[in-house]
């Protein structure tokens, strides 16, 4: 499989803190990626300067053949790659169904010259929209809460309204940060289907960060794993497992917790 | 009570409301659709005024013509100060909008030779000559008041206000419903969350400023007309602080507030002038003058806790994160 996204030795420091020490690591086109490691390990400064929030110091990360590291957030998403947050950014004062008719690229009505010379445009784009959202609406099962304001969903319901808002946009890769953290158990099955749903079906690739192992094992064919800013192991979920730079990683070094053998 | 009955000083609060209300629906605009938060709405209200007054007194141009450059200039002026200063964080950006304000009017005070100085716009022309820059404008509204059948100038003035005021109302309302609209608003929710969905929050925000800045100019220009000359300290920033009054009053994120919150305020403020009773009788009558400033303040300070999303705000809309 071809790479989708390159992460070539990206450095990214925080006054004396290395963040990021050159990470380095491919994710397939059409695969689900899982990105883990301890608290702190750089995994969502990773993502911030892949989506363009951050401009890394050193390295380079391209995107289907083209390099993005020095492109700001909004140039990247039209370019097909898409993030959530990792609390979801619902849009609170504004009605469910306007913050997906919201995720549209190139709508001449979002354009004032647009509005005054392609009007018909404008409308036409705008009626295919909606229905598009109403469609995606019905597929996370929130068609009931269309006109609700968006802040009044369950921490859950706002996971599935920004995946729902982020499909709107026809990505070719997702960065899902932590898409389980604060879902109750019943909508994190719902959410795991939904993800291998439209990789199989749409053949979108994902990129995830996630602290629940259950759910890296079950949806990820590759695990990568950071610590202290490094890539210290990639592979299968089975040899990620095993390695004892993971275990060491997340459980502590054994040298830490040795006891003297007993007499 | 005699002015109290007169028709003549009521038609002059409605002129002033009416020009108020253009003032802070540029504000409204920009805070209450783009969060954009603005303390230097007046400088751009400065710039059309003295822009059109400028180009008539000194190049001799038609009224008609420097008007709209007026307002093309105050857009501008929108421009420049976003460019540099819409990157940063939303207390730095009011900051230095509060300082842009004040630059423009102590540019105003000091450049004599192009704006007439403290003196005010009378001192535009010639040493020696009064300088008047809305001939024009007073033969247009004596055509209109005959044509209308109006009692008064006043009454003339008034009229023409509002119609304006209202048709730029309605076009902020159309165009602020549209997808452009929604837009701006997601980046008053969540600047972050718009760029990831490919939004360039700048360029919006950048948008908003500068429109804003033209209704500035709008009023700027209605100002000038209704009182035959003005000077730079009728640009003090008490002035963009009675704009955000209006748009607090009014409720935020909804055009037809503004005029509510206008109009409120304005009868609140001159109908102070006409508590002539204990305890109020105890000030003088230029003490009293501060004195509606501590009752408005106290409007809106008890808005604030029993109302706070103003009088046509919508309450949900203030407790969702």
């Amino acid at each position: 499989m071809t790479a989708l996204l390159e992460i070539q030795q990206v450095v990214k420091s925080f006054g004396g803190v290395r963040a990021v020490d050159g990470a380095a690591f491919e994710v397939a086109a059409g695969s689900i990626t899982a990105l883990i490691g301890p608290n702190g390990a750089g995994k969502s400064t990773l993502f911030n300067c892949v989506a363009g929030s951050l401009r890394p110091d050193a390295g380079r990360i391209v995107f289907a053949g083209r390099r993005i590291d020095r492109l700001p957030t909004h140039r990247i998403a039209r370019a097909g790659l898409v993030r959530t947050f990792q609390s979801a950014r619902a849009l609170a004062r504004m009605t469910v169904l306007d913050n997906l008719l919201l995720a549209s690229i190139g709508h001449p009505g979002e354009r004032l010259s647009g509005l005054l010379l392609r009007p018909r445009a404008a409308r036409a784009h705008e009626r295919a929209l909606r229905e598009r959202a109403r469609e995606l609406l019905d597929l996370v099962g929130l068609q009931a809460h269309a006109d609700a304001y968006a802040g009044t969903l369950s921490g859950g319901q706002r996971k599935l309204l920004d995946l729902a808002r982020v499909l709107m946009l026809e990505p070719t890769l997702v960065l899902l940060d932590e898409p389980m953290a604060g879902v109750s158990p019943r909508l994190r099955v719902e959410l795991l289907d939904h993800i291998l749903a439209l990789r199989r079906e749409r053949g979108i690739t994902f990129l995830i960060i996630e602290h629940d192992l259950d759910f890296v094992m079950q949806a990820a064919e590759k695990i990568v794993v950071m610590n202290e800013g490094r890539v210290i192991a990639q592979g299968d979920p089975a040899s990620v497992q095993g390695d004892q730079a993971v275990v060491d990683a997340y459980l502590g070094t054994a040298a830490v917790h040795e006891q003297p053998a007993p007499a | 009570m005699s002015t109290l009955a007169s028709a003549g000083f009521w038609e002059f609060v409605g002129v002033v409301a009416g020009i108020y209300t253009i003032l802070a629906l540029g504000l409204q605009l920009q805070f209450g659709f783009a969060g954009l938060l603005n303390f230097g709405q007046v400088a751009f209200m400065a710039i059309g005024a003295y822009t059109m007054a400028i180009l008539v007194v000194k190049e001799g141009w038609s009224t008609w013509l420097a008007a709209p450059l007026g307002v093309a200039a105050a857009a501008v002026g929108g421009l420049v100060l976003g460019l540099p200063t819409l990157r940063l964080r939303s207390d730095y950006f009011a900051i230095v909008t509060i300082a842009f304000s004040e630059i423009v009017r102590y540019v105003a005070m000091n450049e004599d030779a192009l704006t007439g100085g403290s003196q005010g716009t009378i001192a535009l022309g010639p040493v020696g000559q009064a300088a008047q820059y809305n001939g024009q404008w007073a033969q247009f509204q004596h055509r209109m008041q005959a044509w209308l059948g109006l009692p008064s100038a006043d009454a003339t003035m008034l009229v023409i206000v509002w119609l304006a005021a209202l048709a730029l109302l309605a076009s902020a309302w159309a165009v602020l419903r549209t997808p452009w609209g929604r837009v701006l608003r997601s980046i008053r929710e969540d600047e972050d969350a718009a760029a990831s969905l490919g939004k360039n929050a700048f360029a919006y925000k950048l948008q908003a400023l500068a429109l804003g800045a033209a209704l500035a100019g709008v009023a700027g220009l209605f100002y000038a007309w209704q009182f035959s000359y003005f000077s730079p300290d009728d640009f003090a920033p008490l002035l963009t602080f009675f704009a955000w009054m209006i748009v607090l009053l009014g409720g935020l994120g909804r055009v037809f507030a503004v005029p509510v919150g206008a109009v409120v305020f304005g009868f609140i403020f001159a109908g102070t002038r006409f508590l002539g009773f204990a305890p109020f009788s105890w000030f003088a009558s230029d003490q009293r003058a501060y004195l509606r400033l501590i009752i408005i303040g106290l409007v809106i300070l008890a808005l604030v806790v029993l109302r706070p999303q103003g009088l046509l705000g919508k309450r949900e809309e203030m407790v969702l994160e």
